[in-house]
């Protein structure tokens, strides 16, 4: 058995799950790990990880100001919006 | 009328116009019932691009796109048009900016017909964890001629619409076999590009370190025109790759000037079954006929491709979607407190297979995990990297089946490690960012479709398109 701690890993994830749902995910996410847990066969001494494919040629653009957006396009997908502002609850009492 | 090829022929000698081509393709489309857009676009949001496509052709200037009518994977922006990732959480999010790939392929002057149906921000093999409901393939398994068979995914959407040929082709993205697996289960042709070769600028994220857009279409050739047109550098893509852009049509139905292997790995085929083993053996036949030499191969790191990637990919995933609070855009859960609103947003906003996969990356991401999963599978990631070059040194292509299995029925898999299983041939290629494409190779005895996989090198797609259209005519194989 694994040791997941679902109720741990959920609220990292800011996910809440009712105690059905966590159970189904916690049963889940052992089976998994517990699939995954193979790689423990490989021998990985000395091998370097790869973090992305392209790791030599990664591109970094100049830090130019550009204009292509406006706070208007910003903000039309907004689900609450006040002003020029997302609006959500008050934070600082 | 089928090729994009025959099409343009058709539009240039006036046999058709492009608005009777769109009208054509819109009623089809409007016709299906297999579920396979979210969003059909409305006639009159196309209407200028038809309009300037036409006078394009009147005056001999046409586009290598030109009027040519494409699904889209509804994981790419499209600026003002409903971008949804098949998610909840994204149901009315309307981009104010274009993605790379389809910006492309507007330049080129090909018609939008709407959005295609995936699995939920692309997780799944199946297309059954769509927000808006399943994608049912248009073939039928003449055993059980009722069922519903699922397309594959996550880009089941657009290999059902192409198979159904309500569009001439669409644009997919692969992160672990989501183009090549649903165009193996529907009968199309699904090339991923190398990883860096066509922009991730505004396709919504998966797995930053394996996303890759690329055509499922009906021919290799038309694979070829679709891919010209999506594979060039950004700047706004930090891995795109800046190499110059080969013409990929150039290659196609004509034979090697030189002599080419092709590699079979033996372990690829120890536990399939007959069916799948039938299509290697056929394809062997077909390559003898073409001069091709074959000889088998064998990796050492396959039992550890799916684990690898059940690591890496959910682990991005979960960072990747750590961006869906419901404060700046997306579904906004009730709540008094920021907190709230962050944990009502994405618990309601998100299915169950993005939950899941959310939860996994979450745990092999924190702290006293970190080292023995992710950083494990980085390392074993390198490994199937040099695995594949060590192979590639000696062939110029590597032959597998695509997928494990035919096409089965909506429902029918509910494990989701079982579901995993169905990537099994194209997550390797993809962890080592190879470019590979699926392309049907026959029917199974209930008469569904099978596909083999060639793998390239690293950026050599126009020689992998070229030996696939050499393969492709063997066959015969007629959708």
């Amino acid at each position: 058995m694994s040791d997941i701690n679902i109720k741990k890993v959920s609220y990292l994830a800011k996910l809440a799950l009712n105690d059905d749902k966590a159970a189904l995910y916690e049963k889940s996410l052992s089976e998994i790990i517990e699939w995954v847990d193979n790689l423990k066969k490989i021998d990985t001494e000395g091998v370097k990880p790869l973090h992305n494919i392209t790791e030599k040629n990664q591109n970094i653009r100049n830090d130019e100001v550009l204009k292509n957006n406006s706070t208007e396009e910003i903000l039309s997908n907004a689900p609450e919006k006040a002003q020029n502002f997302f609006r959500v609850p008050k934070v600082v009492e | 009328m089928t090729t994009i090829k025959e099409i343009k022929d058709q539009l240039s000698n006036k046999k058709i116009s492009v608005q009777e081509l769109y009208d054509d393709y819109y009623n089809k489309a409007k016709k299906s019932e297999l579920n396979s857009f979210n969003q059909l676009l409305e006639p009159e949001y196309n209407k200028q691009n038809i309009i300037n496509s036409q006078s394009r052709y009147d005056e001999e200037k046409d586009l290598p796109l030109d009027g040519i009518p494409l699904g889209i994977k509804d994981l790419f922006c499209t600026k003002g048009i409903p971008t949804t990732a098949s998610s909840k959480i994204l149901e009315k999010f309307i981009p104010e900016y274009e993605s790379r790939v389809t910006q492309n392929l507007l330049n080129d002057g090909s018609i939008f017909l709407g959005k295609n149906n995936c699995d939920e921000f692309a997780m799944g093999s199946s297309n059954e964890t769509s927000f808006y409901g399943p994608v049912i393939n248009p073939w039928k398994n003449k055993n059980q001629i009722n069922d519903h068979l699922v397309p594959g995914g996550s880009s089941g959407g657009s290999a059902s619409a192409v198979a159904e040929k309500i569009c001439v082709a669409s644009i997919g993205t692969d992160t672990g076999g989501s183009i090549r697996q649903p165009a193996s289960l529907c009968g199309v042709v699904g090339l991923k590009p190398t990883f860096g070769s066509c922009s991730r600028w505004g396709v919504v994220a998966f797995a930053s370190s394996l996303d890759q857009a690329g055509p499922i279409t009906n021919t290799v050739e038309d694979a070829a025109y679709l891919l010209n047109s999506v594979s060039s550098y950004d700047p706004n893509d930090s891995t795109s790759s800046n190499h110059k852009r080969d013409n990929f049509l150039e290659g196609i139905c004509k034979n090697f000037d030189r002599p080419i292997t092709i590699g079979i790995p033996s372990d690829y085929l120890k536990d399939v079954s007959s069916e799948i083993i039938e299509q290697i053996e056929n394809t062997k036949k077909h390559l003898t006929n073409l001069n091709i030499n074959f000889i088998d191969v064998e990796f050492t790191t396959t039992n550890f491709a799916l684990s690898t990637y059940y690591i890496i990919a959910p682990a991005e995933a979960s960072s990747n979607l750590a961006r869906y609070d419901g404060i700046r855009y997306g579904y906004r859960g009730k709540g008094d407190s920021l907190e709230e609103i962050y944990v009502n947003s994405r618990s309601e906003g998100f299915g169950e297979e993005v939950i899941r996969r959310i939860l996994i990356g979450t745990y092999v991401l924190s702290a006293g995990y970190y080292d023995a999963y992710y950083r494990k599978a980085q390392r074993v990631r390198r490994l199937i990297k040099d695995d594949f070059q060590r192979i590639l040194k000696d062939v110029d292509f590597i032959l597998t089946p695509t997928t494990p299995n035919e096409a089965f029925k909506i429902g029918e898999k509910l494990d989701p490690i079982a579901m995993y299983m169905n990537d099994i041939f194209t997550v390797p290629t993809s962890l080592a960012g190879l470019p590979a494409i699926s392309l049907p190779s026959g029917l199974s005895k209930n008469n569904l479709p099978l596909g083999i996989q060639l793998i390239g090198n690293y950026f050599q797609e126009k020689n992998l398109l070229q030996m696939a259209s050499l393969l492709e005519k063997e066959f015969g194989f007629n959708g």
